[in-house]
């Protein structure tokens, strides 16, 4: 009995001491046969897209490719706790553009700078290739960018004499007289900050700026401030949403109520990709317990957000980037997803299916409708959120959520912001 | 062997016995908990955040973590929030479950039948498919809960936003946690009713004690120890409450104001990275937890030896 206990204490130490110094060394590892593990974010990469990586994959060295879908509420506590681990990692994964820095300054990813010409090199998004660089190094690439714009229903706005604003005082003014009891002139939830920021960089305010080595919360700014005073109106005057709601689906709001037969919101902002479920609705002929819906150009319509003096307003850059796990023992098969992931084919693939492409060469690929140039325009002047190393714990806190929360609810804007200056001050720098 | 020789020896095996017999329960204790337990502590006087969560080496602060929960005024709230549920939640189950169990015990086999499989049904639902359903009947917009609420005359409950203040909040988490645990005290209760004697009770009843005096008088101390472990486990478990508090947030809020102890510590260590202030919390809730329950572990000790 007790040698048996002292083999096990030997090969467990002996594992230990394994695990410790087993430094991947991707020129001598081949990627044959390799089965790796992808997470993807939510539902944005569509099946077709999957089951492409799932061949090529395969095609390309004999293993298997498993994709697991993570929800983004959970994901940076999922990453957290699974990225050290080499027996959990996934071996590539989608990660927030906005948690990049922060991961990629603790060293989760592998460097994959002998790969960044081959990927594309400059032709990647420039702003999110540097959330996921440091000190030169390429970690985390850009895996695809979204951006936000309005969605209008033309024969609300029509009903009451207004045109499509092209200043971002007349959208406020505009939605502001197109709420009714039943109706949100513009709908946006309280806490929705990835939305309401919009506002805040329109007036030229920041959420944090960098002095010196470190980072300090800017939300005490008169710009900021401007920004926030002009959505704490917007909020309250315009918007039925409840404060307590973030990021949602507010397109359920802007198609017909089926009980009511008229729309719940004359006015939303949702990522592009949301025209898909925006329109008329009619049963599904394959399931007819869902609807689908149909775009309808006499009554939806679609524009940028205006700025504060005409043209685009910088909107929330939406979108994600991809890296190798550094704890991942299958460093040579995930080299070869990335190539598959920035060859030109899924690339191409990505714009058809609305998602800007992190190469930027293939952009064409998202075609010329309405949609495709309102999600070029709004993304030419996007904007990111501070690469900060703490950001990650900053957006995980919940910090956000609560201070837009407290000031659509009415607080006194100047005070919050000072509360809540200190208090992501004490997260930012990591 | 002579009568007195043999139980030497019977009282010498009984003597070791339950000593050998403990081992399996102590062995899996210290496996399963003492890991994580003293990886807590440890961590608990680390500065630990992501940096070290990916390899770097933690550097000891001793009573550092400590000291900025002592002073910080928002833990206390939530502290404050997460003792004043815990009683509430715990009591209000016990009471219910209670008067569920002399129910179950004064109607006929197939009244009780009935009971105890719709009990059990609530007992036996997974807690995320339960609160799946529990949050569309407090939906805002199409939920029963306002639906019904509203028909009553001068009540205005359309799109009453049950989520939207930390008090209605609660209050829904309060009500669904009542749900789920008041069929394992009502069955608890139950068992230990079956367990007071129809004689003492007839006698009582002979002697002109009226129900409430009977139940007062006489059942309630007979079934004391039950009530007492059934309240205690009720107090620790309605204390760590975390899952339906998590999926109520993800249907409402996430902002701190809607916090207990549970979801405070999970976002301070998975989602804000900072390990070491969380395990200094979890280790206050532990202390919480044993203060809670030393008084009824003493008296149950107390009983034991009685």
């Amino acid at each position: 009995m007790k040698r048996k206990i002292g083999l096990v204490a030997a090969a467990t130490a002996a594992l230990v001491v394994l695990a410790g110094c087993s430094t991947p060394a991707p020129a001598e590892q081949s990627a044959d046969g390799q089965n790796i593990t992808l997470w993807l974010m939510g539902g944005d990469t569509p099946d077709t897209l999957r089951d492409f990586l799932k061949t090529e994959y395969a095609d390309a060295t004999g293993g298997t490719l498993t994709i697991e879908q993570q929800d983004w509420s959970d994901a940076l506590s999922k990453l957290t706790t699974a990225l050290p681990d080499s027996e959990n990692t996934p071996d590539v994964t989608e990660i927030g553009n906005t948690w990049s820095p922060t991961f990629t300054s603790v060293g989760a990813f592998s460097d994959i700078t002998d790969m960044y010409v081959e990927l594309g090199g400059n032709s990647l998004l420039p702003s999110f290739v540097e959330v996921g660089a440091v000190d030169g190094a390429n970690f985390a690439l850009p895996y695809y960018f979204g951006s936000r714009y309005i969605f209008m229903r033309k024969d609300v706005w029509g009903a009451a004499g207004l045109e499509i604003p092209t200043t971002l005082p007349q959208f406020n003014e505009g939605v502001v007289k197109l709420k009714t009891d039943t109706q949100s002139g513009f709908y946006i939830g309280g806490e929705d900050w990835r939305n309401g920021v919009s506002w805040i960089f329109a007036n030229g305010g920041e959420l944090a700026k960098k002095e010196g080595d470190s980072w300090m919360s800017s939300l005490s700014d008169a710009k900021t401030i401007e920004g926030l005073t002009q959505l704490q109106t917007v909020y309250q005057d315009a918007s039925l949403a409840p404060v307590t709601e973030a990021d949602s689906t507010p397109w359920v709001n802007i198609n017909n109520n089926a009980a009511t037969g008229v729309p719940e919101a004359a006015t939303i902002i949702a990522p592009g990709w949301a025209h898909w479920s925006i329109g008329d609705l009619a049963p599904d002929p394959k399931d007819d317990t869902k609807t689908v819906a149909t775009w309808n150009d006499a009554t939806f319509g679609n524009f940028v957000l205006p700025g504060v003096d005409g043209g685009a307003a910088p909107v929330f850059a939406g979108g994600s980037n991809i890296a190798v796990s550094a704890a991942s023992k299958n460093q040579a098969g995930s080299r070869e997803l990335m190539k598959i992931i920035f060859s030109e084919e899924y690339q191409n693939m990505l714009g058809a299916n609305g998602l800007g492409p992190a190469n930027l060469d293939y952009a064409s690929s998202l075609g010329d409708d309405q949609f495709a140039t309102a999600l070029s325009e709004s993304a030419a002047n996007s904007k990111l959120t501070p690469a900060a190393p703490g950001w990650a714990a900053v957006e995980g806190s919940g910090l956000l959520e609560e201070f837009f929360g407290k000031v659509n609810g009415g607080g006194d804007i100047p005070a919050l912001a000072k509360e809540y200056d200190a208090k992501i001050d004490d997260l930012i720098n990591g | 062997m002579s009568a007195d020789a043999l139980t030497r020896v019977n009282n010498r095996r009984g003597i070791r016995a339950p000593h050998l017999l403990l081992i399996p329960a102590i062995a899996i204790l210290v496996l399963g908990m003492g890991y994580p337990v003293i990886w807590q502590i440890v961590t608990s006087f680390q500065e630990y955040g992501l940096k070290q969560q990916f390899g770097q080496a933690p550097s000891f602060v001793g009573l550092d973590n400590y000291i900025t929960l002592a002073t910080d005024p928002q833990l206390w709230v939530v502290v404050g929030k997460s003792l004043a549920f815990c009683l509430i939640t715990a009591f209000v189950t016990l009471g219910l479950g209670t008067l569920l169990a002399l129910l179950m015990s004064a109607v006929t086999t197939t009244a009780r039948l009935v009971l105890q499989v719709a009990l059990l049904l609530a007992w036996s639902m997974p807690v995320v498919s339960a609160m799946t359903v529990w949050i569309w009947l407090f939906d805002r917009r199409r939920g029963a809960i306002n639906y019904l609420l509203d028909m009553v005359p001068g009540v205005d409950m359309n799109r009453f936003d049950w989520l939207s203040t930390p008090f209605t909040f609660l209050l829904v988490a309060s009500i669904i946690v009542v749900w789920m645990s008041v069929p394992f005290v009502s069955f608890s209760v139950y068992a230990g009713l079956t367990q007071v004697s129809d004689e003492v009770m007839e006698a009582a009843q002979l002697d002109g004690a009226t129900g409430w005096q009977r139940f007062w008088g006489i059942i309630l101390p007979m079934i004391r120890p039950v009530i007492s472990i059934v309240l205690l486990l009720q107090l620790i478990w309605d204390l760590r409450v975390f899952t339906q508090i998590k999926l109520l947030q993800d249907a409402g809020s996430k902002s701190g104001d809607y916090d207990l102890l549970g979801t405070y510590i999970y976002k301070l260590g998975t989602s804000a990275q900072d390990f070491g202030m969380a395990s200094a919390v979890s280790i206050l809730v532990l202390g919480i937890t044993i203060a809670l329950s030393w008084f009824y572990i003493r008296s149950l000790l107390k009983e034991d030896v009685a």
